[in-house]
């Protein structure tokens, strides 16, 4: 039997590590001096919406990093600037040894490792991979994973309960007519608009992703051609946009920029949103009156035969890349952060949905019994969210056409150019589905 | 213990004694109806009864706002015609299952069953309607199994409680989504009174851009989804969704194996107690006469596979034929009802699936309620034989004998004027 190194720490002791750490505080950077011998390890992270997630990643990190002899730095990254810096990077073949993109990095494929050694050395204790992993992180065409993901958030619909009771719909909207049918009620009545993000920022880049997908607008065809405006439910979609914007909508909706949905619906200005609950625990902090009246339900009911269904605001995926100068210590360090995922669930107010399900065991106990949930197991609605939350690039996978598309917002540019009546539906969807072609035919040469 | 083939024996052998007995198998329709007597065939899997009303609200549902409910309204009237009727007293209801009332369900609508073959084999109890939001109770509780005393006078059990706590029951799920994973297909006549064919329905939230929003047909009223007021018969998404992989799910972890990570955690027998669905009404958005050139061929296509509704158009019988070949291209939508009740109609259905309609589920003196044409003839005679089957020999068509064959598609026949 293999001596254990005396500074090697186990799995358990990591987790316990990882907890005590938790009070340590907030250290973005960790700018020691490094001993000659010492390794280094950097990394990129995106700039969690709960601040205090990110001090807690820190000193978790910093604690791994003494556990190993390893002078951790780590550089948080607003999101929105996310794909500009590893473009950065993979352009330059210099960087951070771990990448932690909030969205499946498909495009960067080609600068990473195969990560499928970090999923085989979580299995034994983890079990098989996840199917919104296996479809988020999995290359078909090399056969090999771009990257890691541990947890993902769900995109449920926030709603103004107080206010949706007075359009005779206290249980909600529940499916996308009603959500235009109570939404007109409403800003007709009360002068509340609808609020759903419209624009070219991550939750409107979901909000509409999940729109077309619930209408059977899908993007690609499982070659990866474009599949949009090859049948009607593209252009059906806009015009059901179109009416739900003229309905019920304000102009602010093409206008927000990161985080400004949930910033109008915590003000009151709006009736509804659809994202991650951090708008609510945001609300839970500030005003505890107004989270009680924002409730949660499922995502609305699709058309077309697609049923309940909402895309993950976020997929947290982790990538090492082929350039990375610490390659062993960054594998070790993404493998053992999902030990620490219970923790990070509860760091991250229960916006960090584990992609294993063992690695939090008791995550509907947590959710029926939030302590800050007002009504009481208001968060209980969020249990069965994987069965309703497939992989960006459904019906596909993540593939690198599809992970362009989503990071070029062509999407939002589409459905703003017909809100804005700058386009109609018709030639707003021939004009995109020519791109999303353009995009698939490229990614095919380069394969 | 008798296996199932035994009791199925047992069945078929009361269902031949008694069509001996009858000089031969009569259909009922348009026959008067009758209490079945005491010496009636013992069953191991009973007709359908309603629920009581405490199982209603155990289930999160007020009972005072099921409209039309069978056991207090439309005891006559669509389904039943002539001298039917939709249900009867029967006493025994409340002994074969405490959570039902005494009111038998006589009434047996046919559908499609939403696996994609499209066969004629699934039968339900249209027992209501709901119209609003509303109906999904907010708060109620009641205490089950209690015990203060018992026998010995010491046995104590403070008992478990049945709750809607913020309209979410003990699951923390709201009967409203639970029941949103479970969609019914009702096909309303699109063709109006004076031959027009109407492109959309009257209710503003659900117009279509495919077509112009008038002229319409209306959804209005409860009755719209009433037989007679169908083009074609339902279709129903029972089999969607069970957690245990019943419905062929891939509920595997293995990525190898399942090809999909977004299935629903409900199964239609397991949660949906009172076998409740959302209507998704469905319609063609082209006239027939007239369906242009690319819905042309694809009716035509559909038309000669299926055969038409009574608007003329094909009828559907598969998510793929509407979903992929109809809505697609542009020759067809969908669209529900407001939660909020501003629609009118009925938004959702209480019509629990019977979960096998064979041995002994069809009662002799059940009916059939399907979509017939103008002479009377039944649009999907495959209903009719497969009820026909079950009512009396206790098993579907295909699962008779050569001989048992001919006198079901005799009795069929029986039932189809001639033309």
């Amino acid at each position: 039997m293999a001596k254990r190194d005396p500074r090697a720490v186990s799995r358990r002791e990591f987790s316990k590590l990882a907890v005590s750490a938790a009070a340590a505080g907030p250290f973005l950077v960790f700018a020691r001096r490094a001993r000659a011998s010492q390794k280094t390890l950097k990394i990129a992270k995106w700039s969690h919406f709960v601040p205090q997630y990110d001090a807690w990643f820190a000193a978790v990190a910093k604690e791994w990093g003494q556990r190993h002899d390893t002078l951790v730095t780590i550089d948080a990254i607003p999101v929105e600037q996310i794909g500009a810096a590893a473009a950065r990077e993979t352009g330059t073949r210099k960087g951070h040894d771990v990448f932690i993109f909030p969205w499946p990095p498909a495009q960067y494929y080609r600068h990473a490792i195969d990560h499928a050694e970090i999923y085989q050395q979580v299995a034994a204790k983890f079990g098989a991979i996840p199917q919104i992993a296996y479809r988020s992180t999995f290359n078909l065409k090399n056969r090999r994973y771009f990257a890691f993901t541990d947890f993902w958030t769900p995109s449920p619909v926030h709603f103004r309960q107080d206010y949706w009771a007075k359009a005779g719909l206290p249980l909600g909207p529940g499916h996308y007519g009603s959500l235009r049918g109570g939404g007109k009620h409403l800003r007709d009545e009360f002068g509340v608009p609808c609020g759903l993000a419209f624009s070219g920022t991550l939750e409107g880049n979901v909000t509409l992703h999940t729109i077309l997908f619930a209408s059977h607008a899908w993007l690609l065809d499982p070659n990866g051609d474009a599949l949009f405006n090859k049948n009607v439910f593209g252009v059906v979609a806009l015009k059901y946009l179109q009416a739900l914007y003229r309905d019920s909508g304000t102009p602010d909706q093409l206008t927000w920029g990161p985080g400004d949905s949930a910033r109008a619906m915590l003000a009151g200005k709006t009736s509804c949103a659809m994202g991650a609950i951090s708008l609510l625990r945001a609300a839970e902090k500030t005003d505890a009156s107004l989270a009680g009246k924002i409730w949660l339900q499922p995502p609305l009911l699709g058309s077309n035969g697609m049923g309940v269904t909402a895309l993950p605001h976020i997929t947290n995926c982790s990538v090492v890349w082929q350039f990375a100068e610490n390659q062993a210590g960054a594998k070790q360090f993404v493998a053992d952060m999902l030990e620490t995922s219970r923790e990070g669930y509860a760091k991250s107010l229960g916006f960090n949905f584990p992609t294993y399900p063992k690695a939090v065991p008791d995550l509907i106990v947590q959710l029926t019994k939030d302590p800050q949930a007002n009504p009481p197991g208001k968060y209980s609605v969020l249990k069965d969210a994987l069965h309703w939350t497939p992989n960006l690039g459904v019906p596909g996978f993540a593939t690198p056409a599809f992970m362009e598309i989503f990071n070029s917002f062509l999407i939002p540019k589409m459905v703003q150019s017909v809100l804005k009546g700058q386009s109609s539906p018709e030639n707003a969807a021939a004009a995109a589905a020519a791109e999303m072609q353009q995009i698939a035919d490229k990614w095919k040469q380069i394969a | 213990m008798s296996t199932i083939r035994e009791q199925n024996s047992l069945v078929v052998f009361v269902a031949l004694a008694a069509m001996t007995l009858i000089g031969g198998i009569l259909p009922n329709s348009g026959r008067a109806q009758s209490t079945p007597s005491s010496s009636s065939p013992p069953s191991f899997n009973p007709p359908p009864c309603d629920y009581n009303d405490t199982f209603y609200q155990d289930n999160g549902l007020d009972p005072t706002q099921v409209i039309g409910r069978f056991g207090t309204a439309r005891l006559t009237g669509p389904p039943a015609t002539g001298n039917q009727v939709n249900w009867v007293a029967d006493s025994t209801c409340s002994q074969r299952d405490p959570d039902r009332r005494n009111f038998r369900i006589l009434a047996t609508t046919a559908g499609y069953p939403d696996d994609g073959t499209g066969t004629a084999t699934d039968f339900i109890s249209l027992l209501g309607f709901l119209t609003n939001q509303t109906a999904f109770e907010t708060t109620y509780s009641r205490t089950v199994g209690a015990i203060n005393g018992g026998l010995d006078g010491d046995q104590q059990n403070a008992g478990e409680v049945i709750s809607i706590v913020n309209s979410a029951n003990p699951r923390s799920i709201t009967m409203q989504t639970l029941v949103s994973n479970f969609e019914a297909y009702p096909a309303v006549k699109q063709r109006l009174a004076n031959g027009q064919i109407a492109l959309n329905p009257c209710q503003a939230d659900m117009v279509s851009p495919l077509a112009p929003a008038t002229p319409c047909f209306d959804l209005s009223a409860v009755s719209a989804v009433f037989t007679p007021n169908l083009r074609q018969d339902w279709r129903f998404a029972s089999n969607r969704n069970a957690m245990d992989g019943s419905d062929n799910n891939c509920i595997n972890n293995d990525p190898t194996i399942c090809g999909s990570n977004n299935d629903s955690p409900f199964g239609y027998f397991c949660d949906d107690l009172l076998g409740m669905w959302i209507n998704t009404f469905f319609w063609y958005t082209v006239d027939p006469a007239n369906p242009g050139a690319t819905c042309g061929p694809i009716l035509t296509a559909l038309g000669k596979k299926n055969g038409l509704t009574l608007d003329g158009t094909p009828i559907v019988k598969t998510a793929d034929e509407l979903n992929n070949q109809l809505e697609a291209n542009g020759c067809g939508a969908e669209g529900k009802l407001a939660f909020d009740g501003t629609d009118g109609g009925a938004v959702w259905d209480v019509c629990p699936a019977i979960p096998d309609p064979r041995a002994g589920a069809i009662a002799h003196d059940a009916f059939l309620d399907q979509v017939h044409k103008a002479n009377g003839a039944p649009q999907n005679v495959g209903f009719t034989l497969n009820f026909l089957s079950l009512q009396h020999f206790g098993v579907f068509f295909n699962e008779l004998t050569a001989a048992q064959q001919n006198q079901i598609s005799s009795a069929a026949n029986a039932t189809t004027p001639a033309t």
